[in-house]
């Protein structure tokens, strides 16, 4: 049994290493010094040059917009499971006349791509006043066709005889919805909730785009903006980015299960 | 469809007292069933409406207007199309875009072999290994660009550094015009082959057992099970991901931004317009320059590109994809 | 309708519109209240300074503030056209030569005239070429707050290890040419200079006045490039970088001339009066590094510039900007900026800044204002300067050579201008 799997072994822990040596390169080179990191040919253990971590500090509202980034996350996520569970319900359970044409029409969003919404988004944004704000970062970003499309395969997966004895005992659709349907549905609404926080956390043109003042920025507008300022400095840059990527690493390292049990149901729901 | 069998919209059915047991209730049959589905897609399709649909409304609109440098717009027909099919940077961008997605796909095959050593039976650690593949999934791409530029340092970068322990000088990667547009495939390819190798993981798992074992009757080997079941079964699962992994191919900007250099970075660097994408073009068009008519007219062109490469793979799918 | 009538019709509507426009944009509370104003600025170096000045403004108008918003360079005038289109451009901001008239011919700034008249300020205490680089259609809109010159930085340890003089006023093209070569140790990776080719005002603009030639004409209608002089003043630096005396573009790329020079692995650097912050903070260089003056080619030069403090001409806070950038260009604030942070441009208050910079000979780039060459610019300037980056970076990179990457930037150049 052992031997079988040596060869099998072998090559995933290469490609794993492959996967983690730029993570541990990436740490080493935050405490360098800038010469120590050229140096060629390379020396492994670092001089401890905090101070790199002091720059990006210095250079960055980074609590500020660790902020941000975060308020931002969670009012899309909120949002979008809300509201995409409240409509993939209607989609999936309820008859109304022009229910087919009106999915349709959110498919064809889905078939968008977002560099077609974003100049018309930031014109609304300006026009509302809400350039460098909290909501210019989460309210286009509480709708989402993809989140509907994913809870509603969720919805018609579900047993008919559900709804149909809440009805008959004389709940409302709202009631089904929100007591029955909602509770059901879990593994769906994490699988959303997970990709939404990814998503917005990581996304990186719409903030760009929107808020330009280092006190309303996210982390990753931030961290380009770092770059802008360090150019190849890359001891700085490696302790802004590990800085940046490690809040949604240690959610990952906690709930590793749950996060790939939520991307793999969106892979083959979807 | 059902139309109104009572005649009365209730607002409230919850609160209507119930009537005998087998009866229909009121609002399955009546308009209120319309009301509540109308109402509880309400947020989500004006959500739509005003920050998507409309957009895209405008931004065809926009595709026919000039602006001006801090704002302001005008008519202006087809010009900006007309510029367009002769700007040598948009073609370029264009050709470079593509080339990227076709790279980029040579990340599936390498996922799928992943999954299924991944997958076999008996195997111990996979869920440390598939945390592993995972990681750079999870991490901001701004971090996994900064990383990666770092990496492929020519003079100074880990990458250049160990093929020199062997012998090899290695490239200026992303400075260089002949490697650069593979080099960025390639951090493409390692940031999404956890998210496959998932996705391929659990279709795997959804494969009966049954199938295995008639197939290990038959005196088929691993890799000849591998090729006769796994593959078969396991088509939509692939061409779920081919489909996911062109759309966001064609709208490769993060990387671009950060490893090409952002801004002033940017220039200077002579494999810039090797690696310039469609919507790193777009947004110095747009967001850079302000020159947003004809930013828009350069993602319409985008949008077509997409539909075009969709509607082939789908069209291809038949070929290959088995539904159970 | 007789002329007069029109006349009489025309002045009463620009008299009603006149008072639409400031009922509804400066009422009383607005023009002289509390207000708290954004500046915006790009060198994270200065923050502190500004941060200092915005108080020392706040305590002699307690009902003031200013709020210093910094946005990095690379992405600084990105940034702000953006925000100027969405009609959320910060009051009070930093304003460049290249950009300038491009601000003030859209009206995205407002003109000063009045308002200096009106306070009587004398604009003979800044160097005339600041005043003039933000004079527009004979309008002043900007106050100069400081300015830059170029010189050598040159890292004394490895000049010494290879027995090379420092770096002398007078010295040449040869003597530079020589000492670069002297200083190259490919073994050690170490390379006599960078031949950058991303930032024009430390490299070639130089070069090319040094050789006698000129980057646009002097009416801004037409460019010098494919003058042979000009030619001249480029080719002193794909030279180094054929020599390999220069790393090539490609590992400029990857690491920034700065980041070589700041890891040693540059004996020199072309750079700005600005570097004192930067080479003074960082471990490696505020021990080793020093300032020299710009070797001679055919005559002396060295590019002068300088920031200017401008107001939003859509602030809703009018006064109080005027204020604020008024406080900053006094003598007061000249000598707190001198301090702390570039040379401040009020005549006569550069001493301060020499002396909070003695560890490097600060003198050099004071010593370059006699000579200096005032830093190139037309109505769109970013225009043909996207088109120098586009075809000097071939040349640099060896893909043309460069009297033919000069003259196609030359008649690339000669089209934008004409549009202007």
């Amino acid at each position: 049994m052992r031997s079988k799997h040596r060869g099998t072994h072998a090559v995933l822990a290469l490609s794993a290493l492959l996967m983690v040596v730029p993570f541990g390169w990436q740490l080493l080179t935050s405490v360098k010094t800038l010469s120590s990191a050229t140096r060629v040919p390379p020396t492994v253990l670092p001089e401890w040059q905090w101070s790199n971590y002091a720059k990006v500090f210095e250079q960055l509202p980074f609590g500020q917009q660790f902020l941000n980034t975060v308020l931002m996350a969670a009012g899309r996520t909120v949002g979008q499971v809300l509201f995409c569970s409240m409509a993939a319900y209607a989609f999936a359970r309820l008859r109304f006349p022009g229910r087919n044409l009106l999915f349709g029409v959110f498919l064809a969003v889905l078939m968008v791509p977002p560099p077609l919404f974003v100049i018309p988004q930031y014109e609304i944004m300006a026009d509302l006043g809400w350039l460098n704000t909290l909501p210019a970062l989460i309210v286009p970003g509480l709708f989402s066709a993809f989140g509907v499309f994913l809870l509603r395969q969720f919805f018609l997966a579900m047993p008919k005889e559900l709804d149909e004895a809440a009805r008959l005992d004389g709940a409302s659709p709202w009631r089904i919805y929100w007591s029955v349907m909602l509770p059901l549905a879990r593994p769906g609404l994490l699988a959303l909730a997970v990709l939404a926080v990814l998503w917005s956390w990581n996304d990186l043109f719409w903030p760009l785009v929107v808020n330009t003042d280092p006190e309303r920025m996210t982390l990753s507008a931030g961290l380009a903006a770092l770059q802008g300022q360090f150019q190849t400095d890359y001891p700085v840059l490696m302790a802004g980015s590990v800085l940046a990527s490690l809040p949604v690493m240690v959610v990952f390292v906690v709930m590793q299960r749950r996060v790939i049990e939520g991307i793999a149901l969106s892979g083959n729901k979807g | 469809m059902t139309v109104t069998e009572s005649g009365t919209t209730r607002a409230n059915p919850a609160v209507v007292p119930a009537p005998g047991p087998r009866k229909r209730r009121s609002w399955r049959s009546g308009t209120g069933e319309a009301l509540w589905g109308y109402l509880l897609i309400a947020p989500t399709g004006l959500g739509l409406a005003v920050f998507y649909l409309w957009p895209v409304l405008q931004t065809a609109y926009f595709s026919f207007t000039e602006w001006g440098p801090f704002g302001g717009h005008e008519w202006i027909g087809l010009e900006n199309y007309e510029t367009l099919a002769g700007d040598e940077d948009v073609l370029r961008a264009l050709g470079n875009t593509v080339l990227y997605t076709l790279v980029g796909l040579l990340g599936i095959p390498v996922a799928v072999v992943l999954a299924a050593l991944l997958n076999r039976r008996g195997l111990r650690g996979v869920a440390v290994y598939r945390a592993l593949f995972f990681l750079p999934v999870v991490t901001m791409p701004v971090a996994v660009a900064m990383v990666w530029r770092w990496m492929y340092n020519g003079d100074y970068g880990l990458l250049n550094q160990a093929l020199s322990a062997v012998g090899v000088e290695g490239p200026h990667w992303i400075a260089d015009p002949a490697t650069a547009l593979y080099a960025l495939a390639l951090v493409g390819i390692w940031s999404s082959i956890g998210y496959n190798l998932v996705i391929f993981l659990a279709g795997m798992q959804a494969i009966p057992r049954e199938l295995y074992e008639a197939a290990e009757i038959d005196g088929a080997g691993a890799v000849a099970q591998f090729r006769t079941v796994t593959l078969p079964m396991l088509s939509p699962s692939i061409f779920f991901v081919s489909v996911v992994s062109v759309i966001g191919s064609l709208q490769l900007f993060d990387l671009v931004y950060v490893i090409g250099g952002s801004g002033q970075t940017a220039r200077g660097n002579p494999a810039y317009p090797r690696i310039q994408t469609v919507v790193a073009l777009f947004y110095e068009k747009a967001f850079v320059t302000n020159d947003r008519g004809y930013a828009a007219a350069i993602v319409m062109a985008l949008l077509l590109l997409i539909v075009a490469l969709t509607a082939v793979q789908f069209r291809l799918q038949k070929k290959w994809v088995h539904y159970a | 309708m007789t002329s007069r009538m029109r006349h009489g019709l025309a002045a009463m509507v620009s008299l009603v519109l006149a008072v639409a426009l400031a009922g509804c944009g400066d009422d009383d509370e607005a023009a002289d209240g509390p207000a708290t104003l954004s500046y915006a600025v790009w060198d994270v170096n200065q923050v502190p300074v500004m941060e200092e000045l915005a108080a020392a403004f706040t305590k002699d108008h307690p009902d003031i503030t200013v709020k210093v918003q910094m946005t990095p360079w690379a992405d600084y005038w990105t940034k702000l056209r953006a925000a100027v289109s969405g009609g959320e451009a910060p009051d009070v901001f930093w304003m460049n030569g290249p950009n300038f008239q491009l601000y003030a011919d859209n009206k995205v700034i407002a003109p000063l005239d009045e308002r200096i008249k009106d306070a009587k300020l004398d604009l003979g205490v800044y160097p005339k070429a600041l005043v003039d680089l933000y004079t527009f259609e004979g309008k002043v809109y900007g106050l100069p707050k400081d300015f830059d010159t170029v010189g050598v930085w040159y890292n004394k340890e490895l000049f010494t290890a290879a027995g090379v003089p420092f770096p002398k006023d007078g010295w040449t093209w040869a003597d530079f040419k020589s000492a670069a070569a002297k200083l190259t140790d490919p073994a050690k990776g170490v390379y006599g200079i960078g031949a950058g080719v991303g930032s024009a005002q430390e490299y070639y603009y130089n070069t090319i006045y040094q050789a006698g030639g000129q980057v646009i004409s002097p009416d801004g209608k037409k460019s010098g490039f494919d003058q042979p002089a000009s030619i001249e003043g480029l080719r002193f630096w794909t030279d180094l970088i054929k020599a390999k005396q220069s790393p090539d573009i490609k590992t400029m790329t990857d690491t920034q001339p700065i980041q070589l020079f700041e890891a040693g692995k540059l004996a020199m650097y072309w750079g700005g009066s600005w570097n004192v912050t930067e080479f003074g903070k960082n471990d490696y260089t505020k021990t080793r590094v020093d300032a020299g003056p710009l070797p001679m080619g055919v005559k002396k030069a060295s590019i002068i510039h300088g920031v200017a403090n401008v107001v939003s001409a859509k602030t809703k806070y009018k006064n109080q900007s005027w204020e604020f950038v008024k406080f900053l260009g006094s003598q007061p604030a000249a000598e707190i900026l001198g301090k702390k942070g570039p040379i401040p441009a009020y005549n006569g208050t550069q001493a301060a800044w020499k002396q909070a910079n003695a560890a490097f000979n600060g003198q050099v780039f004071l010593d370059a204002v006699s000579y200096a060459v005032p830093y190139p610019v037309s109505r769109n300037t970013a225009a043909w300067n996207e088109a120098e980056t586009k075809h000097l970076t071939r040349a640099y990179n060896g893909e043309v050579d460069i009297e033919t990457a000069a003259k196609a930037l030359a008649a690339e150049m000669n089209d934008l201008l004409a549009k202007e």
